[in-house]
This record gives structure tokens, C-alpha cells and sequence, in this order.
């Protein structure tokens, strides 16, 4: 796979050169006489950078550009979104590819750091001839905003699951006029929405007063936020809050702190490194109290660390059940031997869900998958599960609905996701699925046209 | 919230944190140098330590000791590749240096074993003491009820067992005395006959025995990743640094006050900034320096 | 010898990069403010972006070159400047940002500001610690960079968290007609304000001034044997870098449009230390020749994945590596970097 890569983005760098060098020579300068003629001009050179000529039949090669945590903070989550992406490219390859041409996908390392991921993705936009972008962490996205917008290219990610995103990107339900989009897409559930879910099953539970400890980043703060809103709105109360630092030796004094109020329950938002050592360190201090975690902590890892002190905690995930999780996890668990995470369903979604764009687009351009993403994912369509289906849904002269491997992938007018969310509870040595809480009842958490 | 039981913590942390700062600060003493890739070390030591322990069925003390001899060879290896041949050329082209070789090698360890973090498979046992009586000053409790964990126990006990043999080492052993001769004037020792090289190369095995001994430590309270060092290299400097650099027994004390700092800033910080405790271990040292240059442990920092 | 002595700009006070600072300056206002537009190639962008950043971290060099290179502070805390200058002009001009505070003055008060506020945490930081030792300044600054960064990301009210400040206004954008224009108008008017830095920090170091700030470096005794007072030097030099990264921060701010804590990461600090040795310490333009390679390494690096036998894991993995060796090896091999004099550097090579 790393040679293919390397030829085409060869190929495609050469041709972005090329191409480029002609329309700068064709018109470095110019007076901006009616308005748009400036811009016009720059749009079409960016057109023909993304290797997908239009006029018809397929283009010669599609791109699709992947910035990733390979370094950093956050690196020992990529090999499961990496091996996802590339489960879900093999998958559509194999189907033929949209448009009858093979993706490639240009895998590029930003550390997680914004300035890092600007350089990323103009690189891929502009240089590999990415006509998608699927990645990019809230981090990253948030302080790149104004930039990823003049982009106009469409950035599907895997990860983000920040409030700032809760009103901004999608199509805001025009998908033929590109002038009100926002070009940012997710496919994973933000937190406002699926933390309700949490905080609905602790109050049914009972728990009316709880403790929160949380790491200092922005995943982990927007996690909790999201929980506390409805929390609070139905009648709960927070004894306790403390936030931490991520990767210390040692939580022990933050414990104290947080167990020297009175709740019943606490809640925990950690990344699963950090939140091991707290668990493992509250397990050791005997504190008790009921366990509520994240959406990433409902792993098998950190039941093997943590132990039987965990028996009965419970995760609320949003992320493993969508309608055709089984097709996925059956492809995943094929393609290598990387866990899965919760950001691993969100990236084979958004690989099915742009290629889907472009299939039914016809062609290959950044403005065609951002005009398609809309009608390829919600509607009335033939539900399909996998490209291949889709493709030939399309062929057909059928619209597709594609249902995805985390959510239905159905993207509201902001560009967000919604999934049911999937109570699992530690049971000797292992989660073990409690309860669904159904979609339709999710999205009566949250205000209409507000997420 | 009990104080004791915030100390104790506290001293946890700060056992951790000296028994590399030792090894920090003694590089420091006799090759004058601010060591950033000492943290990397530690990270050698807990791969050293997770490899053996995982692949070979020997108990995990075996282990350790693997890793510290481990990290020994790792230090000597790569000062004599590194440090030994620019040790002329002062302080701050050394120090960058070391930060070089610390990216590299945190990205070495990370192409070699990956990204995922992964576990010593230990066991804790917790000894739980009730019925202490709690001496209240306002809102805080002087005693009260406190545990302790075993690896509490080992942390500490490690910690004490390598002070000791430190000390032995220091002023009992014609290589130690040597040591702290050099420490104090490298060319008066040179002119009293000692090796200074054979010195020098000593206490790179000495500071990376410990970095393993402190890396398999962390690594046992968290994971071993590539960062697993790295995450505590600014806390280890930090207590260096503090108890005066280049003084072991100044190290010691400056790691138990940034463990001590640690905790209860965590503990009895107002709410909404307990995160800061980190910051805290830096302001103090940062406080330190001005009020007294030369850290707790006398040697003079300030030029003018 | 050196390539940067027979740069077309090679005068004694810095008049030409003061002419050719002018030359840029006036070139971005006219792309700015007249309806002429351009186009650039879409594959040229990566470079305009990175050369964008070379002439912001340009000014963070030179400050830190005259701290470092002519008066022998050594500060490792100096993205610490950079990110108090580009939050101040950020939260003094923002216009309703998603978090933090945003006070929507006009964005020339915000950067005069975004300067004054990092000055004067320069002069806070020097006068607490100028005088220690080298190594020891150097972890001073160094923690005094951490504890700003740990604030930045705690205080969410006040500084926006992880999320930064958004909604900074971005001058050129505005006035430009189209993105290829404004991206062209920001290079040159930030190459122009690197010239214009190069040029004054050229004539302060060329006037006696400089002589002074040298012969701290080179031997303090002596210096203060003849009178001069050492320590008000120190204290100006290092004012004066402080000041240049809050500028620095401050159009970086103007220019991204938000500020966020993982821009100012100690990477900064390190590429520009790394740009400074590599170049020579204590020469101008060789220190900014200096980022110029380095910079340019880590992006040409970038085009190597194609070329590379490696899988985009591995690749990621080996590039910090190389680029870890590069540093030691430019240490060992060039002590006083490419461009530099090694016995005013008083170093051995």
C-alpha cells in the first residue's frame, strides 16, 4: 500500500505542478473586473489540481487526503482509524472504486498540532490533489476554522466531537448551493448529544448527586459539559469537580480531593492511558461510589488494568451501533491486527460516505462530494451498508441512503450525526451490553436546528 | 480531606521523581550538562523492564534489575556516542544536544515499539489504618484515617534502598569519593591523580541504572509508551534544579517538595485550579532560583 | 565565506534590508488596497503558508539572536513571548469569540498592545532572572514557558481553553480582493516587517551599543571592569526580544484569524533555537538563513513520504528522528552553526 501511495502522489504532485505552472503563467496578474473573475480563476486551478478533470468518464486517479495523529499527544489512537480508513478504501476498491477509478489515500502526519495540520492540508489539497479531507481533531479544527473554509474542499472526520462543531459545518440542508456551507462534516456523534445519553441513564439509575474528574483537554472538558447540561436541567447536581492533567504518575490526590465531597456516583473523562492510572489509583484507595465513563473507556483494556473494583461501572457509547457495525468489524478485524476504537466505525463511515459523493456526483471535484454528501447519507434512498451495494443502487438510477457502521450517518443541516447510544456495563472482566437508548429518543435531547 | 493522607502521596510522588533525579543531577555535577534525553532513558528502562518481564520467566525483581543494568549499558552507550566527544565545549551545546537526541530517540522507540501503551501485569494489596483520630485546623484534617498501598510500599522502599546504597557508594568507595572530588573541582581531582574520564563514565552507568530502576516504577503506576519518560522529564529537572544541581542529597529534597507541592496543591488548591498543580512545581522552582540562586543545596547559580 | 556575506544586502547599518522592507511593504499595499488581483498555483500554497510562518518566526529569531547571540542570555521560554504577544493582540481584538475574551478594539491598538504586554513580561521575567547562570536562565525560561502555556489552557473564561480565541480580525484578508492576493500581500508585508526588524537590530548591534552587548558575551569581568553596567544591558537585550516575539505573536494572530495553545507548543522554541545554530549565532542574516533551512528541511521532508520505502506510520516516525540527528550533528560538526564566526562564539570547532 505505502508504494501505491508514493506513485500517485508523485504522479499527482507532478501534475499539480504542471497544471499549477500553467495557470500561473496564464494569468498571474489580472484586474478584478467583474467581481468574481479573480476568484473564478483560482477555483478552476485548484479543480484541475485535484487530478478529477471533468468531461466526463472517469477521472484518472481520486485522492483522498488523510491528516492523522501518527505522532504526539494523541498517537496511540490512529492505527485504529488508520486501519479502519484503509479496511473501508480496500473494501471500495475492491467494489470497483466510485466512478470506476481506485482512491488512493495520502496519509499525513500533523502531531495533532494546528500549525502542523494547516501546512497538512494545504498540502494535501493543493499538492497530492486530495479532493476530500478525512481527519482533523477539534483541536486542530477550531483554530483553523476561517481557513478550512476558504479551502472549500470538504473535511469529513472521524474525531471531533467538540460543542463548537454542534452549529457549524454541513450543507445547512441545501445541497446544490455551495454559497451557506461549511465544508466540516462528522461522523462521529458530538458530544452534546450522546453525554444526554449518559446523563439520562445515571438519573434513572438513581443518582442524583455526582462527582466529576476530567482531563484538561478539549475532548475531555466538552465531554462532561455536554453530560452536565441535561444533567443539571433534569434535576441533578454536581458535589465535585476537579480536573487534571493527562499522563501523570499519579491521581491519587485528586481522588482525595474529589471523594472528600458526598455524591454517589462520578463521573470520568479521561483519555484511556491517563484514565487507567486513575481508575487503577481509585481502585488501590477503596473509594467506591459507582463509576460512570466516557464514551472511549469502554474498553477491554481498561477492564484487564483496572480489575473487579470496576464490576458494575457502565460506558455510554454512541459510536458502535449503527445498523451495519458487523460489516465493518468484520472488514476491520481483517486488515490488521490494531483494536478497535471509538473513532474507528466514525472513519469507515466517512470513507463510504464520500465515495458514495462522488459515485453519485459523477465526478471527483471538492464542490461535486461536498453538493453529494447531503443526498448520499439521509432521504428516502435504497438503504445500502457497503460502497459496493451503493454503487450499484446508483447504476440502477436509484438514490442511496448509506447506514453506516457507528450511526445511520444521516448528517443534519450542521453536518452532524446521530446514533443511538449503547450502555455497556463491567461485568467480571468484561462490558456487556445493558441497554440501547434508541436514536429517535437521543435526538429529543436536543433542540432542533441546534445540533 | 486528610492531610497525612495527602503526604503520603505526596511522598510517593516525590520517590519517583528522586530516584531519577539522582541520576539527573549527578550527570550534572561531574559532566556538567542539563540532560533533556534523560527522560528517554527512563523509557528504555521500562521496554528493558516489560520485555523481560514479558518474555522471560523470571519474577519481576529480576526484571528490574534487568532494566537498570539495561539502562546503564543504554547511558554509557550513548554518552560515549554523544556527549563524551563534545564534553569540551560547555554547558549549552551539550544541552542542545541532549534535546536532539531526545527527539530522536522518543521517535526511535516509537517506530520500534509502536504506539500502543501496554502494562506490567502487577497486584495490589491496600493496608487500610482506621481509628486515627482526626486534629482538625479549620476545614483541614491534620491526621485521619489513611492507606497504603504495597506498591506504595516498593516505590518508597526502592527510593530509600538507592539512598542508601548512594550514600555507601559516595563516601565509602574509592569511585565515589572520586565522584564527589570531581564534583567539586574537576581539576584539582585531575591533579590528585583521578581518571576523570574513567569517572565520567561511571556516573553515566550510575544515572542510567537509576533512570531504569525509575523508568520500571513509573511504568508499573502507569504504562510504557514512547512518552513514558518524556512526561516526566520537566519534574525530574524540576527537582534537580531545586535541591541546588549537581548535589544528590539536595535531589532527594527537591523531589520530595515537588512531590509534596504536587499533591497538595492538588488537594487544598481552590476549585477550578487543582490542573495547576504542575504549574505550582514550576513556580516554586522558579521562586527558588530567585530567592536562592543556588537551589537548596549551596553552590553559587548567579553570575552577577 | 559565507553565502549570507554576498546576500545583494550586504551593507554595514541595514540600509538595504530597510530599502528592500520598504520595497515589500509597498508591494503588499498595493496588492492590498488596489483592485489588482493575482492568481498563484494551488501547488505553490504549501510554500506560501511555510514562508508566511519563516518571516513571523523570522522576527522570533532575531529577537532571540540578539538575547542569545550578542549578549549570551540563553532563554528557553521564548515561544512564551510569542504566545502572550499573539493572545493579547488576539482578546484585544476579537470580536465575539466562541470562548475566552474578546474585546473588539481596533486591531492596530490590539498589536501595539500585543508588544507592550510582551515586554513587560519580558521585563518580569529579566529582572527575576538575568542574572543567573546560563543553564540555569535557560530553565527559568523554560518553566516560566510552561507555567504560561498551563494558564492558557486552564483559564477558560479568560483565554478560551484548548479552543483559543477566534474571531480575530485578519486585516490583509479584508482588504485584499481574493485569497491568492491576500496570501501573496501577507508575505511581502511580513517579509517587509522581518527586513525592517533585520535592518534595526543590525544597527543596534553595529553601533557601540552592540559592542557592548559582545563584550558581555564575551567576558562579563571585563566588561564590568570598565564601567559599564552589566546588568542593565542584560535587561535591555532581553526586553528587547520579548518585545519582538509579542510583535511576532502579534501578526501571527492577525494573520491565522485565532490563537490557540497548540500553536505555541516548545516546538517553537526548539525551531527557532535549532534555525539559530544551524545559521550562526550572532550573525544576522545567518541566523535567519539558519530557520530558512531548517524550515525548508522540514518541509521538503514532507514530500518524501512519496519516495520514501516506508508506510506513512513509519515515515512520520523517522522524519522527527532526522530531524532530531540534524541538531546534534550540526552542534558537533558546526559548533558555530553554517553562517557563524566561531571565534567571536568562542566556541572550538
Amino acid at each position: 500500500m505505502a508504494s501505491d501511495n508514493g506513485k500517485t502522489t508523485r504522479r499527482a504532485v507532478l501534475k499539480g505542478v504542471g497544471a499549477g505552472g500553467l495557470v500561473g503563467m496564464a494569468g498571474c496578474l489580472g484586474v478584478e473586473g467583474g467581481g468574481e473573475g479573480g476568484t473564478e480563476g483560482s477555483g478552476e486551478g485548484t479543480g484541475t489540481t485535484g487530478g478529477s478533470t471533468s468531461g466526463g468518464g472517469s477521472p484518472d486517479s481520486i485522492v483522498f487526503g488523510q491528516p492523522a495523529a501518527q505522532t504526539g499527544q494523541w498517537d496511540f489512537l490512529q492505527p485504529g482509524v488508520s486501519q479502519a480508513t484503509d479496511a473501508a478504501l480496500q473494501n471500495i476498491n475492491d467494489a470497483g472504486g466510485p466512478l470506476d477509478t481506485e482512491v488512493e489515500l495520502v496519509r499525513r502526519d500533523t502531531g495533532v498540532n494546528p500549525q502542523e495540520a494547516r501546512t497538512v492540508v494545504t498540502q494535501l489539497v493543493e499538492n497530492d490533489g486530495a479532493s476530500a479531507i478525512l481527519g482533523l481533531f477539534s483541536s486542530e479544527i477550531n483554530p483553523l476554522w476561517d481557513f478550512l473554509q476558504e479551502q472549500r474542499t470538504p473535511v469529513v472526520t472521524p474525531w471531533p466531537g467538540s460543542t463548537f462543531l454542534d452549529t457549524r459545518g454541513g450543507d445547512k440542508g441545501t445541497p446544490e448551493n455551495l454559497d451557506d456551507d461549511e465544508w466540516v462534516w462528522r461522523t462521529v456523534v458530538g458530544d452534546t448529544v450522546h453525554t444526554a445519553g449518559n446523563a439520562k441513564r445515571t438519573l434513572d439509575e438513581g443518582y442524583e448527586t455526582i462527582g466529576v474528574i476530567n482531563g484538561n483537554t478539549e475532548g475531555e472538558r466538552s465531554y462532561v459539559e455536554g453530560f452536565l447540561a441535561p444533567y443539571e436541567a433534569e434535576g441533578g447536581s454536581v458535589a465535585q469537580r476537579v480536573e487534571v492533567g493527562l499522563g501523570e504518575s499519579s491521581y491519587q490526590s485528586a481522588l482525595e480531593r474529589l471523594f472528600g465531597a458526598d455524591f454517589d456516583a462520578f463521573l470520568v473523562s479521561l483519555p484511556q492511558e491517563s484514565a487507567i492510572t486513575m481508575l487503577s489509583d481509585w481502585a488501590d484507595g477503596g473509594y467506591g461510589g459507582q463509576p460512570v465513563l466516557s464514551d472511549t473507556l469502554g474498553t477491554q483494556a481498561v477492564i484487564d488494568q483496572v480489575g473487579d473494583a470496576l464490576n458494575g461501572a457502565w460506558a455510554a457509547s454512541p459510536g458502535q451501533s449503527g445498523p451495519n457495525y458487523d460489516t465493518f468489524e468484520q472488514a476491520f478485524q481483517s486488515a490488521g491486527d490494531a483494536e478497535v476504537n471509538a473513532w474507528s466505525p466514525p472513519a469507515w463511515d466517512a470513507m463510504h460516505v464520500v465515495a458514495l459523493a462522488i459515485e453519485r456526483a459523477g465526478e471527483a471535484t471538492p464542490e461535486a462530494i461536498e453538493r453529494n454528501l447531503g443526498p448520499v447519507s439521509g432521504g428516502e434512498g435504497t438503504a445500502v451498508s457497503t460502497f459496493a451495494e451503493g454503487k450499484e443502487a446508483l447504476a440502477n438510477g436509484e438514490e442511496v441512503n448509506f447506514e453506516g457502521a457507528a450511526t445511520p450517518t444521516n448528517f443534519t443541516r450542521h453536518g452532524n450525526v446521530f446514533g443511538s447510544v449503547t450502555i455497556s456495563v463491567a461485568k467480571n472482566g468484561e462490558f456487556t451490553e445493558a441497554e440501547v437508548i434508541p436514536a429517535e429518543d437521543v435526538r429529543g435531547f436536543v433542540e432542533e436546528g441546534e445540533y | 480531606m486528610g492531610l497525612l493522607q495527602n503526604v503520603i502521596f505526596g511522598l510517593v510522588t516525590g520517590s519517583y521523581i528522586a530516584v531519577a533525579a539522582i541520576g539527573f543531577t549527578l550527570v550534572y555535577g561531574i559532566v556538567n550538562m542539563i540532560n533533556f534525553a534523560y527522560g528517554e532513558y527512563l523509557t528504555v528502562g521500562a521496554f528493558v523492564g516489560l520485555l523481560t518481564a514479558g518474555t522471560l520467566p523470571v519474577p519481576l525483581p529480576v526484571a528490574v534489575l534487568v532494566a537498570m543494568v539495561g539502562g546503564g549499558v543504554a547511558s554509557l552507550v550513548l554518552a560515549r556516542l554523544f556527549f563524551t566527544p563534545i564534553n569540551h565545549t560547555g554547558p549549552v551545546p551539550m544541552l542542545l544536544t541532549s534535546i536532539g537526541l531526545g527527539i530522536a530517540l522518543r521517535n526511535l522507540i516509537r517506530l520500534v515499539a509502536g504506539r500502543n501503551a501496554r502494562y506490567f501485569d502487577t497486584e495490589t494489596a491496600t493496608f487500610r489504618l482506621t481509628g486515627v483520630p482526626d486534629v482538625s485546623v479549620g476545614p483541614f484534617d491534620l491526621l485521619g484515617d489513611f492507606f497504603v498501598t504495597s506498591e506504595h510500599l516498593v516505590v518508597v522502599g526502592c527510593a530509600v534502598g538507592v539512598f542508601l546504597a548512594l550514600h555507601g557508594l559516595l563516601t565509602r568507595t574509592d569511585v565515589g569519593i572520586a565522584m564527589r572530588a570531581m564534583g567539586d573541582d574537576e581539576d584539582l581531582a585531575r591533579v590528585r591523580g583521578v581518571d576523570t574520564q574513567r569517572i565520567r563514565d561511571s556516573v553515566w552507568v550510575l544515572a542510567g541504572v537509576l533512570a531504569g530502576l525509575a523508568g520500571v516504577l513509573v511504568a508499573i503506576q502507569t504504562n510504557v509508551s514512547a512518552g513514558t519518560g518524556y512526561s516526566h522529564i520537566l519534574q525530574i529537572l524540576a527537582a534537580a534544579i531545586l535541591g541546588g544541581a549537581g548535589s544528590p542529597y539536595g535531589a532527594i529534597a527537591g523531589s520530595y517538595i515537588i512531590g509534596l507541592v504536587l499533591s497538595l496543591s492538588t488537594a487544598f488548591l481552590p476549585g477550578g485550579m487543582a490542573e495547576l498543580s504542575s504549574a505550582m512545581a514550576f513556580l516554586i522552582l522558579v521562586v527558588v532560583l530567585l530567592v536562592k540562586p543556588s537551589g537548596l543545596a549551596a553552590r553559587e547559580v548567579r553570575e552577577a | 565565506m559565507s553565502v549570507a556575506d554576498r546576500l545583494p544586502l550586504g551593507d554595514a547599518a541595514g540600509n538595504g534590508a530597510l530599502l528592500l522592507g520598504a520595497v515589500c511593504v509597498l508591494l503588499a499595499a498595493v496588492f492590498a488596497l488596489t483592485p489588482l488581483v493575482v492568481s498563484l498555483p494551488g501547488s505553490l500554497y504549501v510554500f506560501f503558508e511555510v514562508a508566511i510562518l519563516f518571516a513571523v518566526y523570522g522576527v522570533l529569531v532575531l529577537g532571540l539572536d540578539l538575547q542569545y547571540g550578542h549578549t549570551g542570555l540563553v532563554n528557553f521560554g521564548h515561544v512564551a513571548f510569542f504566545a502572550v504577544g499573539a493572545y493579547a493582540v488576539a482578546m484585544l481584538s476579537a470580536r465575539d469569540s466562541f470562548a475566552g475574551v474578546s474585546l473588539g478594539l481596533p486591531w492596530p491598538v490590539a498589536l501595539a498592545g500585543g508588544v507592550v504586554v510582551a515586554a513587560l513580561l519580558g521585563a518580569a521575567v529579566g529582572a527575576t532572572s538575568v542574572r543567573l547562570r546560563d543553564d540555569f536562565l535557560a530553565v527559568a525560561t523554560l518553566a516560566t514557558a510552561e507555567i504560561v502555556h498551563s494558564l492558557f489552557v486552564s483559564f477558560e473564561g479568560v483565554f478560551g481553553g484548548n479552543v483559543g480565541i477566534g474571531s480575530v480580525p485578519q486585516p490583509v484578508s479584508d482588504l485584499a480582493g481574493d485569497a491568492d492576493t491576500a496570501m501573496l500581500a501577507t508575505l511581502l508585508l511580513f517579509g517587509g516587517v522581518t527586513l525592517f526588524t533585520l535592518a534595526a537590530v543590525t544597527r543596534l548591534t553595529e553601533a557601540p551599543y552592540g559592542r557592548v552587548l559582545r563584550a558581555i558575551r564575551a567576558d562579563e569581568l571585563v566588561t564590568r571592569s570598565v564601567g559599564k553596567s552589566v546588568l542593565t544591558y542584560k535587561m535591555q537585550s532581553f526586553v528587547y526580544g520579548a518585545a519582538l516575539a509579542g510583535l511576532a505573536g502579534g501578526l501571527f494572530a492577525l494573520y491565522t484569524g485565532a490563537v490557540a495553545p497548540g500553536y505555541f507548543t516548545i516546538q517553537v522554541t526548539v525551531t527557532v533555537w535549532i534555525g539559530m545554530l544551524l545559521g550562526g549565532a550572532a550573525n544576522h542574516r545567518g541566523v535567519l538563513a539558519g530557520l530558512a533551512v531548517i524550515m525548508g528541511l522540514r518541509l521538503l521532508s514532507r514530500f518524501a513520504l512519496g519516495v520514501m520505502p516506508l508506510s506513512a506510520d513509519a515515515f512520520a516516525s523517522v522524519r522527527l528522528v532526522v530531524v532530531g540527528l540534524i541538531l546534534v550533528a550540526v552542534i558537533r560538526y558546526r559548533p558555530a552553526g553554517l553562517w557563524g564566526d566561531a571565534e567571536e562564539l568562542g566556541v572550538d570547532t
